[in-house]
């Protein structure tokens, strides 16, 4: 099909698209509804796909039938079986664990993720954010900023969102009140002053009756801006800068018959071309770019969210973890660090478990690990702490059993983000984002175990000095130090590369 | 180059990380290829994921012994040309019980020949993880779905306990008996897939295109009359319908479409402007309220 037949289909998808200036940029964008339990949230994005698009026949005879017979909201459709997809979901009439839902409207893709409201399914949240480019945080008109909507607004920030939508939901029970929503814009506004959000929209709603969503709505005369679809449909998703500088994690080494090494990974900032020098910061280790490999072809260049193939002129001795950048602009190696992080586990903290450090594409054994502050959801504010629990959000410092590649978050997301996992059983604990990264600060104290070659020496004792026997040293030393850290040992694990 | 517009490079991007990732984590992954259009974008996207090596893990197809004849042919087919190791699994025990898509009803027929047989198959090739092309769009409990989607021992999911997944960050570490069900297509839709086939001319199953073929209609829906097993109620007669397939599985228990398109930009058009979603012709999903869930927690992909 050539590209003026699919342009034409491209432009037939949606009948109902509200017409405006066509926009180039932003082919997808990713959208979080957020906000406390009860503010409307799947009603809401149920309103929005049954009246612009997403919508099928037999999708809207089956909601129709089951809102007759479960007739929450008397005579109306229940616009939440949209999305509440889950049997215990429908029988509670609650959202437990996010949806995702895909529309097109004739400028962009739509990718809508539902979150829940109850605090006990935060994690499922804090996943759903950590996806989106822009949130919007329901607020139910009658009750206002709440514990919940603050906690939302916090882990929106913390995972790198930057543009919110205030929607705020119920105007109809409220008589379409303008001082009651201007009062409710102001205290938001006052509490994303903690928050780096670049931009807020506030945008008066009636989910139930659709005022505001994707019609204009008769009530509010005195709201002149746009409605939640209007402005979905022209905003501009990027909050990236220009001219980031290159990255790339390794994700494999391919290797294939005809003496074909490459190294294969996804552009997580920046971009590359033919010829360029790249530094694998771990080992300091610098090559030049010799070709971008793709089963299409080669490309003479890579920018950001590509998947490739990079092959370099000289042999580097670099394997998965590795991050691949350019020269000058590098990741600092580090093994101490400060992150912000969101605990996500129903166990929390424990200073002596053993936990691990997944980042872009290394997974690194921590060595130690504390608590520094806690975000208090009443104010905002970092107060002082030791623990941390379940759906808190967390100041800590890591120290690492040896160091890996790393950016601060605010700088590069994609090199700057992390979960950690717990070592006994893989779960995933807390996500969370560098705020601080230091190369050998973490000392050698009298009370910390080194684990190098010579200690392992018996253990070790059939390895040698290859590659493979350096890799799998360094598996040994990472098992024992998981066994000594929950004993409440702290390790160090010292490579000899 | 191909000229994918700019959306599908952001999900085929996304699809070949996904692959790659799982490579890397896991110790035994295996491919769940069912042959269909979404089963073609997957191997297509697993084979630009290593290329230039082959993908580093077998192919499992679980046979019902009901596919359309034109299914089988083509799996041989595809097979053949990209030299994969293909694996076929069909629950013998269950055959020889009589199980069978008209005597019994499509839940416990799916469940026996289809979960029970896949569950089978991944513990006799003793899988950690196993790739399908499910999609989010297609179902509302599959729209609940991660990337990674871990299952406890006996393969059943858990939809109250899933892991957390943030950024682009996947988390493939297992505890005892765990496995996992990977889905590199989770962020596409039925559209997305049809654009993709057509930008990248990929072959699929011809049933996919409108043709004359033998039917019954039976409560508004087509059935097509595939081979001599096909059971007709009284009064049936087969006729000629010009028809297609929006979704291929068990040809008794999977209705066609009438329709005229008979080629990839004709198929195209006539999804895009779809109104009724493609799992409605999927009888096995009707059979009552919560089904895909039920299946999924058995363990279904």
């Amino acid at each position: 099909m050539d590209g003026a037949a699919l342009e034409k289909l491209e432009t037939q998808v949606s009948v109902r698209t509200i017409p405006g200036p066509v926009e180039t940029s932003g082919a997808m964008v990713k959208l979080l509804t957020c906000g406390s339990v009860d503010d409307g949230k799947s009603t809401l994005i149920g309103r929005l796909l049954w009246d612009a698009a997403g919508v099928t026949d037999d999708q809207r005879a089956a909601i129709m039938h089951a809102s007759h017979s479960r007739a929450v909201n008397g005579e109306r459709i229940d616009f939440s079986l949209l999305l509440d997809g889950l049997v215990a979901e429908r029988e509670q009439g609650i959202t437990i664990d996010i949806a995702w839902r895909y529309f097109e409207t004739r400028r962009r893709r739509f990718v809508i993720i539902d979150s829940p409201g109850h605090e006990q399914y935060t994690r499922n949240m804090a996943t759903g954010a950590s996806h989106a480019d822009i949130a919007i945080l329901l607020i139910d008109a009658r009750h206002g900023v709440k514990r919940q909507t603050r906690r939302h607004a916090a882990i929106c920030d913390l995972v790198g969102i930057k543009k919110v939508i205030l929607a705020v939901n119920k105007m109809d029970q409220i008589d379409w009140s303008e001082a009651r929503y201007r009062a409710i814009d102001a205290d938001f506004r006052a509490l994303a002053a903690n928050f780096g959000f670049t931009e807020i929209a506030t945008i008066p709603v009636a989910a139930l009756t659709g005022a505001n969503v994707v019609a204009r709505s008769a009530e509010m005369p005195w709201y002149s801006g746009p409605t939640l679809f209007e402005y979905l449909d022209s905003v501009d998703p990027r909050a990236e800068p220009q001219d980031a500088p290159f990255r790339m994690p390794v994700q494999l080494v391919l290797r294939a018959s005809d003496d074909f090494r490459g190294y294969a990974g996804t552009v997580t900032s920046g971009a590359i071309r033919i010829g360029d020098r790249v530094v694998d910061a771990r080992s300091g280790l610098s090559a030049t770019l010799r070709r971008i490999a793709t089963m299409d072809g080669d490309q003479p260049t890579a920018k950001k969210g590509e998947a490739v193939t990079l092959v370099l002129d000289t042999d580097l001795d670099i394997s998965r973890g590795a991050v691949l950048s350019e020269v000058k602009r590098r990741p600092v190696n580090a093994d101490v660090m400060e992150a912000r992080l969101v605990w996500l586990s129903e166990q929390s903290f424990d200073p002596e478990a053993g936990y691990l450090l997944r980042t872009a594409t290394d997974l690194t054994p921590v060595t130690s690990m504390s608590v520094s502050a806690l975000v208090d959801f009443e104010t905002l504010k970092s107060t002082p702490a030791h623990d941390c629990g379940v759906n808190d959000i967390a100041d800590c410092r890591i120290l690492l059993g040896r160091a890996t590649a790393l950016d601060l978050f605010r700088d590069l997301p994609l090199t700057g983000n992390f979960v950690l996992v717990s070592a006994i059983d893989g779960a995933t604990v807390a996500g969370g984002v560098v705020t601080w990264v230091q190369t050998g600060a973490a000392a050698v104290g009298d009370n910390v175990l080194v684990l190098n070659r010579a200690r392992l020496a018996g253990l070790c004792a059939d390895l040698g000095d290859s590659p493979a026997d350096r890799a799998e040293f360094e598996r040994r030393a990472q098992e024992v130090a998981i066994l000594l850290r929950s004993a409440g040992v702290p390790v160090l694990i010292e490579t000899d590369q | 180059m191909t000229a994918l517009t700019s959306h599908l490079k952001l999900l085929e991007a996304e699809s070949i990380h996904i692959f790659r990732e799982a490579a890397a984590q896991f110790r035994a992954p295996v491919l769940l290829y069912s042959i269909g259009k979404d089963s073609t974008v997957l191997l297509h996207l697993a084979r630009k994921a290593f290329w230039p090596a082959k993908p580093p893990f077998p192919v499992l197809h679980v046979d019902t012994t009901w596919k359309f004849r034109e299914m089988i042919a083509f799996r041989d087919r595809t097979a053949k040309a990209f030299g994969l190791d293909l694996i076929v699994h069909t629950n013998h025990d269950g055959l020889a019980r009589g199980m069978n898509p008209f005597d019994h009803p499509p839940s416990v027929y799916t469940d026996i020949m289809k979960t029970q047989a896949l569950r089978q198959a991944l513990d006799t090739g003793g899988f950690d993880a196993a790739f399908g092309g499910a999609r989010r769009d297609e179902e509302a409990s599959r729209a609940k779905e991660r990337i990674f989607s871990f299952r406890a021992a006996g393969h059943r999911w858990d939809p109250r306990l899933q892991r957390p997944e943030m950024w682009q960050l996947l988390n493939g570490r297992l505890a005892k008996g765990e496995t996992v069900r990977i889905f590199p297509l989770s962020n596409w839709t039925e559209g997305d897939v049809w654009r993709y086939i057509t930008l990248e001319k990929l072959e699929v199953v011809p049933l996919y295109f409108a043709d004359l073929r033998p039917v019954v209609e039976r409560n508004g829906q087509f059935i097509m009359v595939d081979d001599e097993r096909m059971r007709l109620e009284p009064g049936e007669t087969p006729q000629m319908r010009k028809v297609r397939f929006r979704t291929l599985g068990c040809y008794p228990l999977t209705a066609a479409i009438e329709s005229e398109a008979d080629d990839l930009d004709t198929v195209v058009t006539e999804t895009l402007a779809a109104r009724v979603s493609e799992r409605a012709g999927r009888l096995i999903d009707h059979d009552q309220a919560g089904a895909m869930e039920m299946k999924k927690r058995e363990g279904y992909f």
